[in-house]
């Protein structure tokens, strides 16, 4: 089924009709894979983590369990902290000077944050794809996708070259861009860099990938091309989407987090649940009220 | 795809040889460039070590107060010298280079500011000496060797900076406020004037300043038209007059003692006003400048 | 791109007039550079009257020649090839060093310096392109030269000098000065500008970039060999041409240094001279119309020189920066 629904794109059916098909699609199908194996690996436990700028705390005391090959949207007004909170946990958010994380972050039992772990190494594990696509310009568009292989070597290259078109294939580029591998990756309009940058993100094997509002850059076509991709995905990785879309959100994930700002300008967690449940019938007014458009 | 479980914990904890050696070279990296960082540095220390090291013994004030060829020699006529000539030099080609920089940035058209650019970087590139020959070749013979020659071959040298700092000054004025202006009924020469000039004006100084300070120490122009004299001169342009570069220059090849002192005292006063002028001029920009 | 809109009003307004005045000062610029070039072209002439450029180009040999009986000047040949070599040992001697200290002071100081050092860090390097060139001559020939006589040149004559004529140098006299010393004072002296301009360039390669690799399991040394460099490649190429294009026309540190010997030196490590250094040690001597031409040549030269690196740069940089800002 989503090997038609990749035909269409390329054929005669225009942006309009798209966009119609997926209005008109159940908000609740895209929740269906609760029954996504557990235990696999990927399965990501945040325990009462602050992130702090300095002094400032942006993110405060965050408990949250993110469940296996499944898709997690966090979502919330600006400012709650939520891309500053995704980005502790690939360990991003302690390289800009004087940022700092309190509380545990683990990956299937692993803190992240032990002292036998090198950052460099948990990035590996925990994949971002940022919500400007930002291909390497003096890279081609095979070399984008291969780099993070060729960093850690030890991959032939011949097994680059699999790996390359598996992962453009998964990130369902691999038929608009097989012919023209050595061009560089700046060459492809938004949407497409956007799969690249997923498909160099997966290349590299991680468990967890992390999504920082992927589509705020594209239009609303390439929007719903990566949000199938998203879909797709989250068979084999865990997904945690950051989006101020709440349609997106809906359309998208599994479970969802609603994120709030304190008095005291932190971000904290104020509900999570299943997708389904939260948007049809939160627990917290303040959920519902987000939710019902009443403010942010 | 197969994802091995229970591995997580080995992936995460313990490094493979390959990566051992990426953090080696990392670390090795960091190294290198803060010793590259600490070598760009090091003249600097060494040279203005040494040169207050040379000169102590030779700063007194009849230094700055004699001229050349009295009882206790002096470099007066040296310091007079460079301050008329730099001073001439920027009165001269200050307004013609803020102009054509006001031209530049304000009513050429682009394929103008394109030649416009290029000239200047061209008379950017062009080195001291060559000015110095220029004026030695056409100059001289007219005027002699003389100030006015010397103002000249200088002039060659500063109007090119000043232009292109007048024009990035003005680059940076937001086009929102000159056409405010423009859209209050403000003729054009008065909003370029008023409006775009007055806002770039602390810049605008800057540059003229700096073309001060970098015009003060060019030394192969004037060898070759002001010439050096130990007589004073007290705005006579007409006729060779000293200036500090020239002093540094020609005593140092010299083979008394003294002379050579004198070189490193007035190489110290030289450097001195140089780094005061650009200290205080441009640092009080380095905090913003990290933006 | 006029940063006014330009209406014609015809006749003398006082918008015209402004905009005629402000445009004389671009013009006395035009009128400069073509009476540079008209005057060292003109200049010269007497000389490839007598000579061909191309002996001026390939003899090492420089002679005012003799007068003879009949008072016209015989046997003059202006060879200038040692001038010539001396100016390219010493601005590639110079670039070698500069080149990679520079950049990768530029690395430190935009990637790894803590942010309250690297403003001020930054600040002195700069400093250093602000102290004139006869300073750096003159702490050159009374600290320095000695300095490197006796470690550098030492180190690399004694090591490769036996196999390499060209790096050696006699242990018993060293010389007083010499065109390596010249090359690396010339090092010195156009670091800040390397410096400066790299600095630039890392700094605009965008963040998202950084990021992104960063984001794979990149080392910081990583990103900057795999992403930095290579985006920021053509602007730090055009650092450097600007540097060398400094170095070829410096003239009084490098007259103070490298010992005015004529001819193509035999070692590094021995006297020679420089384009610019032969004009400014003979000008004072020259005189009718062949000698002076020569120094007209000598000048043409260097203006040639430093104008198609100045050519080079801007081409660089306006195809950087249409390329460039893609990510």
């Amino acid at each position: 089924m989503a090997t038609e629904r990749r035909k269409t794109e390329n054929t005669t059916t225009g942006a309009k009709d798209e966009l119609a098909q997926a209005a008109a699609r159940p908000a609740a199908q895209a929740a269906k894979r609760t029954s996504a194996s557990e235990g696999d690996g990927g399965r990501l436990t945040l325990e009462n983590v602050s992130a702090r700028y300095g002094a400032f705390r942006a993110v405060k005391d965050v408990t949250l369990a993110v469940r296996p090959k499944s898709v997690t949207a966090l979502i919330g007004p600006s400012g709650c902290g939520k891309s500053t909170l995704i980005r502790t946990i690939n360990r991003m958010h302690e390289t800009l000077p004087g940022a700092t994380v309190s509380g545990s972050i683990s990956l299937d039992g692993v803190d992240l944050y032990s002292s036998d772990v090198d950052p460099v190494r948990a990035r590996r594990v925990v994949g971002m794809v940022f919500q400007k696509p930002n291909p390497f310009p003096t890279m081609s568009i095979s070399e984008n996708v291969s780099s993070g292989l060729r960093l850690t070597g030890g991959t032939s290259k011949s097994e680059i070259a699999g790996i390359v078109e598996d992962s453009l294939r998964r990130a369902a580029l691999w038929d608009e861009v097989k012919d023209k591998l050595n061009q560089p990756g700046t060459s492809l309009s938004g949407g497409q860099q956007q799969r690249l940058c997923i498909a160099r993100t997966i290349a590299v094997k991680p468990r967890v990938v992390l999504m920082d509002e992927p589509c705020s850059a594209l239009d609303p076509v390439a929007t719903l091309k990566i949000e199938e991709l998203i879909r797709d995905l989250a068979a084999e990785y865990t997904i945690v989407i950051v989006t101020h879309n709440m349609q997106q959100a809906s359309r998208v994930s599994d479970e969802t987090a609603f994120f709030s700002m304190d008095d005291d300008r932190a971000g904290y967690l104020v509900e999570t649940g299943p997708t389904a449940e939260m948007f049809t019938n939160p627990k917290q007014a303040l959920t519902e009220g987000y939710i019902q458009g009443r403010f942010g | 795809m197969s994802m091995q479980t229970g591995t997580i914990a080995k992936l995460l904890t313990q490094p493979t040889a390959g990566e051992r050696a990426r953090q080696r070279v990392n670390w090795t990296m960091r190294i290198l460039v803060g010793v590259a960082a600490f070598l760009a540095i090091l003249p600097l220390i060494a040279l203005i070590a040494f040169v207050l090291l040379q000169s102590a013994p030779f700063l007194v004030p009849s230094f700055f107060f004699n001229n050349p060829l009295d009882t206790s020699p002096g470099i007066l006529n040296a310091i007079v010298g460079s301050l008329q000539l730099t001073g001439l030099t920027v009165l001269i080609s200050g307004p013609i280079g803020i102009a054509g920089g006001v031209y530049l940035s304000e009513f050429a058209s682009p394929r103008v500011v394109a030649i416009g650019e290029t000239a200047i970087d061209v008379m950017l590139g062009v080195p001291s000496i060559v000015a110095g020959v220029f004026a030695y070749l056409i100059l001289v013979p007219v005027l002699g060797f003389s100030g006015w020659a010397a103002v000249a071959a200088l002039s060659i040298l500063t109007l090119p900076i000043m232009m292109r700092s007048t024009q990035e000054v003005l680059r940076l004025v937001p086009q929102a406020i000159r056409e405010a202006s423009l859209a209050l009924g403000v003729p054009v020469w008065k909003t370029a004037l008023f409006v775009s000039v007055r806002t770039a004006l602390p810049g605008i100084l800057t540059g003229v300043i700096l073309a001060f300070s970098r015009a003060l120490g060019e030394t192969a122009p004037l060898l070759m038209t002001a010439r050096g004299t130990n007589a004073e001169n007290w705005l006579d342009f007409s006729t060779t007059m000293n200036a500090m570069p020239i002093v540094i220059y020609q005593y140092s090849a010299a083979a008394d003692d003294l002379l050579i002192g004198q070189a490193w005292a007035t190489a110290l006063v030289l450097m001195a006003i140089a780094l005061t002028i650009n200290v205080l001029v441009r640092g009080r920009t380095v905090n913003s400048r990290t933006a | 791109m006029a940063g006014l809109e330009l209406r014609r009003t015809g006749g003398l307004s006082a918008d015209s007039l402004f905009r005629r005045i402000t445009g004389t000062g671009l013009l006395v610029l035009g009128v400069a550079l073509v009476g540079l070039i008209v005057a060292f072209v003109g200049y010269s002439n007497p000389l490839w009257a007598i000579q061909s450029p191309i002996d001026f180009l390939t003899s090492a040999t420089w002679s005012t020649g003799t007068i003879d009986e009949n008072g016209q000047v015989v046997d003059a040949l202006y060879g200038a090839l040692g001038a010539l070599f001396g100016t390219a040992a010493t601005s590639l001697i110079a670039v070698l060093f500069a080149a990679p200290i520079g950049i990768l002071a530029a690395i430190y100081l935009v990637e790894f310096a803590p942010p309250r050092v690297s403003a001020p860090l930054t600040f002195i390097v700069e400093l250093i392109a602000a102290i004139p060139s006869v300073v750096f001559g003159l702490w050159a020939a009374g600290d320095l030269s000695n300095r490197l006589r006796d470690t550098i040149e030492w180190w690399i004559a004694s090591s490769f000098g036996r196999f390499i004529p060209f790096l050696s140098e006699d242990p018993e006299s060293p010389a007083a000065d010499s065109v390596f010393r010249a090359g690396f004072l010339l090092a010195i002296m156009i670091l800040p500008m390397v410096v400066a301009v790299s600095r630039e360039f890392i700094r605009s390669v965008p963040i998202s970039l950084r990021e992104g690799y960063i984001g794979m399991g990149a080392t910081k040394w990583e990103v900057i060999r795999d992403v930095i460099l290579p985006t920021a490649r053509i602007g730090l190429i055009g650092g450097v041409l600007l540097a060398l294009g400094r170095a070829i026309g410096e003239t009084v540190a490098v007259t103070m240094v490298i010992g005015n010997a004529e001819g193509v030196p035999s070692s590094l490590f021995q006297p020679g001279q420089t384009v610019a250094s032969k004009i400014a040690s003979n000008i004072a001597e020259a005189s009718g119309e062949i000698a002076i031409g020569s120094m007209a040549a000598l000048g043409l030269s260097l203006f040639l020189l430093t104008t198609m690196i100045s050519l080079a740069v801007r081409v660089l940089i306006r195809r950087f920066a249409f390329t460039g800002g893609r990510a």
